[in-house]
């Protein structure tokens, strides 16, 4: 196996985070006396709905504000977002679906081979933080993409980064790097 | 008379504005009830100015009440080096970090709380920067600091200042932990049968978290509990007619050390791995070994285990994919004749030899998700005008790409500090 031939990895999308803008201030009050699934949290101020058919998490603040958290497909966002858009203009507001915006994408990929983490530590010693006493991956922040990835020791890979190709070129960078302390049979 | 307002005790317009130790106030010159107060000022700029603003934001805040809690928390940094047995030059390291983090605004403004953790993390990072052992789990019972609290102020001020924390050496801390182990003189909790000697006993725990290492039992776990194991193991090994009896928690409470709670399977683990090398010994495979009786052989296992270890990864290689290829035949087999009339059992994993990987990898966690049908791209298919769009990085990915590549290759080129 050679770092230069071409490897076919899959990258698993697992969770995205978006955030959308509806333009008009809401009554969390009346969503959530009228509304299902919905917890409101007066004290902090937002109100938490959970859609489990979409495997999904909304926050909505009052000032119009609503953030996303949802397994799975980044292309079902938007759908999922005016979906949620609609229910709330049935309620009486006046919303227009602006500013729509992936913040964050959370992606696992798998090494086809084990990695010995003490020696990747060593290797690229700024980027990379390894505590075996707090979290038994490797932390490795990538500033330029704003991507952070967690490396496991299986050759398991999590990715955080701000959209999908931010993602997809930290594990282009990532490869070589932990090609050179994968495990050699003895 | 400020505003045509009235005084709510006498009913008077008699209403004056007075400063009272720089405190600005609006007092009844009838009866002197103080009607309203200002805000006090400490700047003087915008005393200067006559601008008001709020204590915290004030100049006195950052200098009165912080150097005071600052000395306090210095002293205790002092405390604890002094506590630990540290040399000098640590103490002043640890106070120097302390000082430069207190200078972030961030640590200033935080909870007393987050500054008494705070004083332990510069006494950790002191310490591994100079190689000197030393856990977290010791400092957190120190300072009586809960790990979480600990471990988030930790990273946190890791970033903060930037540095380079190198990675705990576990050969200094397998000797200063079986140091701490009560079992090197006779004692009257101790039974002369279980006094043991400090060096044999360390060498050959050092040559089983060696051999933990190598066979994937160390990476991504925490030290302690392997090397709990291997001291115990280490130490039944060299006298185990009269200690084979004596278990893992009773063994802890003679040393007087707390018993760390994985470190049972990591024993198990440890001995799972010590009777795979046995197989590999010609002389051990007649006898039949299991997990107790292996322990009397550990000294022969640990004199060869290179060779022992290298045999094991190979031969339990070939054997897996010897299994998996006689399963897919007789998995074949099946399908072709139908139903079997014997009922029976079909097996879902091949009875093969343990392989000595990752404990994780031996047991694979449960799919989720349903396996994806297998697809015949071989990746050499003609790419259509319509989809080579998507083949074709953008400038701003070339841009980002190139500029993450220099990223790397320059922090490949620094020179290691250590």
């Amino acid at each position: 196996m050679d770092a230069d031939s071409d490897v076919a990895l899959d990258i698993l999308i697992t969770n995205v985070v978006c955030v959308f803008r509806t333009r008009c201030h809401l009554n969390l009050r009346k969503i959530a006396l009228e509304g299902a699934n919905v917890i409101y949290k007066r004290d902090v101020g937002f109100l938490l709905t959970e859609e489990r058919n979409i495997y999904t998490f909304i926050y909505t603040y009052s000032n119009g504000k609503i953030v996303w958290y949802m397994a799975e497909r980044e292309n079902s966002k938007r759908v999922g977002s005016r979906h949620l858009n609609c229910k709330i203009h049935y309620k009486g507001f006046q919303v227009i679906f602006t500013d729509f915006k992936v913040v964050n994408v959370l992606a696992v990929c798998n090494m086809p081979f084990e990695i010995r983490l003490p020696e990747f530590t060593k290797n690229n010693r700024p980027h990379a933080s390894y505590e075996p006493e707090l979290h038994p991956a490797v932390c490795y922040r990538i500033k330029s993409l704003r991507a952070t990835l967690q490396i496991f020791s299986t050759g398991s890979i999590t990715v955080t980064g701000p959209n999908v190709k931010a993602v997809a070129t930290a594990v282009e960078q990532i490869y070589p790097f932990v090609f050179e302390s994968r495990k050699e049979i003895l | 008379m400020p505003g045509g307002r009235r005084c709510p005790d006498c009913d008077s317009t008699e209403l004056v504005e007075d400063s009272h130790y720089s405190q600005s106030q609006l007092v009844c010159s009838d009866c002197g009830c103080v009607i309203t107060e200002g805000v006090l000022t400490t700047t003087f700029a915008d005393e200067g100015h006559l601008r008001e603003v709020t204590y915290s934001q004030s100049t006195g805040e950052n200098e009165q009440v912080s150097r005071s809690q600052q000395r306090r928390c210095l002293r205790r940094v002092r405390d604890l080096c002094r506590v630990l047995q540290l040399p000098s030059t640590f103490e002043d390291t640890a106070v120097a970090y302390y000082q430069q983090a207190y200078r972030h605004s961030g640590i200033r403004a935080a909870r007393l709380q987050k500054k008494e953790v705070l004083v332990g993390c510069c006494v950790l990072i002191t310490c591994r920067q100079h190689n000197w052992p030393l856990t977290m789990g010791t400092i957190c019972t120190l300072i009586y600091a809960d790990l979480d609290v600990f471990s988030g102020t930790y990273m946190q001020i890791v970033k903060l200042l930037g540095l380079d924390v190198p990675s705990l050496c576990l050969a200094d801390l397998v000797k200063t932990y079986c140091s701490s182990f009560r079992l090197f003189q006779a004692s009257p909790s101790v039974p002369a049968k279980y006094v043991e000697d400090k060096e044999k006993m360390l060498s050959r725990t050092l040559q089983l978290v060696e051999l933990a290492n190598e066979t994937w039992l160390v990476t991504g776990r925490h030290p302690l509990p392997v090397i709990t194991a291997a001291t115990f193991l280490a130490w039944q090994s060299l006298q185990p007619s009269g200690r084979l009896t004596c278990s893992l928690a009773r063994f802890c409470k003679l040393a007087n050390v707390d018993l760390p709670y994985p470190a049972t399977s990591r024993l198990q683990e440890l001995l799972a791995v010590l009777l795979q090398m046995a197989e590999q010994l010609a002389w051990l495979q007649i006898l039949k070994l299991n997990k107790r009786s292996v322990v009397k052989h550990i000294g022969d296992l640990l004199q060869h285990r290179h060779t022992l270890v290298r045999k094991a990864f190979r031969d339990g290689t070939a054997e897996m994919e010897a299994c998996e290829r006689e399963v897919q035949g007789q998995r074949q087999g099946e399908e072709e004749v139908g139903d079997s009339s014997l009922d029976l059992p079909v097996r879902k994993r091949p009875a093969s030899p343990a392989l000595l990987l990752p404990p994780c990898m031996l047991k694979p966690p449960k799919q989720l998700r349903p396996t994806p049908p297998v697809c015949t791209v071989t990746g050499d298919e003609n790419i259509s005008d319509s989809e080579i769009e998507q083949y074709l990085r953008t400038p701003e990915e070339v841009r980002d790409f190139q500029r993450a590549q220099a990223a790397g290759q320059a922090a490949k080129s620094l020179p290691n500090p250590l």
